[in-house]
């Protein structure tokens, strides 16, 4: 009797050790920020996006949403329709309400810069599309980009403006389960998964061609800050940072673009760990550039976990050092990768910005 | 004249419409870009090529040998085969026989537009690799002409692979990878947890008396 009962007190224990490693693990992973800023800010957003289905007809929330998982997800891209052709609700088509609604949820999913971000970009495809001359001109709200010739098989080339643009839905917008608001056309794309208190931006594309224009009578450079403050930054580090952050090889594109996902790469350039304090709150300031797209809610617990991965942050660097020329640049920490590749121009510039760990919000899924 | 000649006209003739500020990315160069994972026994490597279009046809022109206009299975292989043969890996020195895994090829007409990104995937099982420093030297020599390079080496997936640096050209044709192989990894928590609760239990079952030993 008595060898049983320490039969059975050595099995419990042995149980307890492994039941003890098990939770060791998971405390081990931080736990879920969630805030309620953040449950807020979904609230916001996802009311917005009703007021979109709401402002639609049947036809019009049929174009718009899609399943939550499915080939949906992944279909972006820098290019333009129709070398790239996208599914969607074109901003094009809608009435002046339809649009209004749209913008104003990007308005809410987006913070005060990134809005203006995404606004600059797609007056910028407008800018292009007025240069490429060939298109049939028309007001964006009257629903028209400017297409191209056609050819004789009907293939048509490039199309600019403001009215190439498309907004989906994936999943059902919701203040509490898992959607996507996507938005992209030309130089664009925006994929912001939310999860009740959890958001993520990543992987999104801000492009810019022209980099610079004219509007209004102002100039508008819709990169232009992602540019200089990276040229401050590269200025700033002494001959030895230097020669660790500047790559001896040209980089001609983005690395991690588009169909690129799920990879990461290793990391090169210089280790934020080897910059001064005033270094490191300078490449904090570059990278909020791409953080702070999301609305402040989503961007301040993102740029705290950036923060957090300072140490093995690395800053890498190609091509001249004279703000106005053409340089690629990149960052790359655990949870973040940013790349910025001029497109042998400075006026037509590709940036990348992703989270490894979280691309279309992987992490909440496994929650 | 074909239907692929025309559009293929076309694409050019819409760059030179729209010029330079119309262009959506680069038209005048084949961009290579070449990724390659470095586990403990292998090596994987990722060759993406994508043609701007006004380099397209040049690329079809390589790839459609009987110039009918269609991509064949067995030119898209014989593509492939003719890529690979161009691309040097070695190990610390000593060649390595890289085999195409799989090649991916968009339509002709993909291409045209500018869109068209060709996949070939291949690996190699390295012999026995002894703990330490090596060096796997990569070099693409596949139309030098018209490329441009991008070559990157892959986050390690296993602690008993570490990248120590990464050196190029400076068009990216070359890369040397320099790594340090280790021994086996760390043991998970989890591993070990389940591993000293198997023991422990074993051992327990042990020391029940058998019946007849009552």
């Amino acid at each position: 009797m008595r060898s049983r009962a320490r039969v059975w007190s050595i099995v419990v224990f042995g149980a307890f050790v492994a039941a003890a490693t098990v939770l060791a693990q998971r405390s081990a992973a931080p736990p879920p920020a969630s805030s309620r800023a953040q449950a807020d800010a979904t609230s916001r957003i996802a009311a917005s996006a009703q007021a979109v289905l709401a402002a639609l007809d049947e036809a019009g929330r049929a174009k718009v949403q899609f399943p939550f998982e499915g080939s949906q997800k992944t279909r972006w891209s820098n290019l333009p329709t129709p070398i790239f052709q996208r599914t969607g609700l074109r901003v094009g088509d809608l009435t002046a309400a339809q649009r209004d609604a749209v913008m104003k949820l990007l308005a809410a999913a987006l913070s005060r810069d990134g809005y203006r971000k995404v606004v600059d970009i797609m007056r910028g495809d407008e800018v292009l599309r007025a240069a490429q001359g060939a298109g049939r001109a028309s007001a964006p709200n009257a629903g028209a980009g400017g297409r191209g010739p056609s050819t004789g098989s009907g293939q048509r080339g490039p199309t600019f403006g403001e009215g190439e643009y498309y907004l989906a839905f994936l999943g059902t917008p919701s203040a509490s389960a898992a959607w996507m608001l996507q938005f992209g056309g030309h130089h664009l794309a925006i994929n912001l998964t939310l999860a009740g208190g959890d958001a993520t931006m990543t992987p999104s594309l801000p492009a810019a061609q022209p980099a610079t224009y004219s509007f209004e009578g102002r100039t508008v450079r819709p990169l232009g800050n992602e540019n200089d403050k990276a040229f401050a930054l590269v200025n700033a580090l002494d001959a030895a940072q230097r020669g660790q952050a500047i790559l001896a090889y040209r980089v001609s594109d983005l690395v991690l673009g588009p169909g690129q996902d799920g990879r990461t790469i290793q990391p090169e350039g210089i280790r934020a760990s080897a910059l001064a304090a005033p270094q490191q709150t300078m490449l904090l300031d570059l990278v909020r550039e791409w953080a702070g797209i999301v609305t402040d809610a989503f961007a301040e617990p993102r740029m705290a976990e950036i923060k957090a991965n300072l140490r093995d942050t690395y800053f890498a660097w190609s091509g001249p050092t004279t703000n106005g020329s053409a340089a690629y640049f990149r960052v790359q920490a655990p949870t973040l990768v940013i790349e910025y590749a001029p497109q042998n121009s400075v006026d037509h510039i590709h940036t990348i910005y992703r989270d490894p760990t979280n691309d279309y919000g992987a992490k909440f899924a496994r929650r | 004249m074909r239907a692929g000649s025309a559009a293929a006209v076309f694409a050019v003739a819409a760059v030179c419409v729209c010029g330079d500020r119309a262009s959506a990315h680069r038209r005048d160069e084949l961009l290579q870009a070449a990724r390659v994972a470095v586990e403990r026994n292998r090596v994987e490597l990722e060759l993406d090529l994508t043609p701007g279009i006004a380099v397209a046809d040049a690329v079809i022109a390589d790839i459609d040998r009987d110039r009918d206009g269609s991509l064949s299975a067995d030119e898209r292989d014989g593509y492939a085969a003719r890529v690979m043969r161009a691309i040097d890996l070695s190990l610390d020195g000593g060649a390595l026989d890289v085999r195409l895994l799989s090649a991916a090829f968009p339509e002709a007409d993909a291409f045209r537009r500018g869109e068209g990104t060709i996949r070939l995937r291949s690996a190699v099982v390295l012999p026995r690799v002894a703990d330490g420093d090596h060096r796997l030297a990569f070099r693409n020599g596949y139309r030098r002409d018209v490329s441009a390079y991008l070559a990157n080496a892959l986050a390690p997936q296993s602690d008993r692979i570490g990248i120590v640096a990464q050196r190029r050209d400076a068009e990216q044709r070359e890369l040397t990878i320099e790594y340090v192989a280790r021994g086996g990894a760390q043991p998970s928590l989890w591993l070990l947890g389940g591993i000293a609760g198997i023991v422990l239990a074993f051992a327990a079952l042990r020391t029940i008396p058998k019946e007849d030993e009552r």
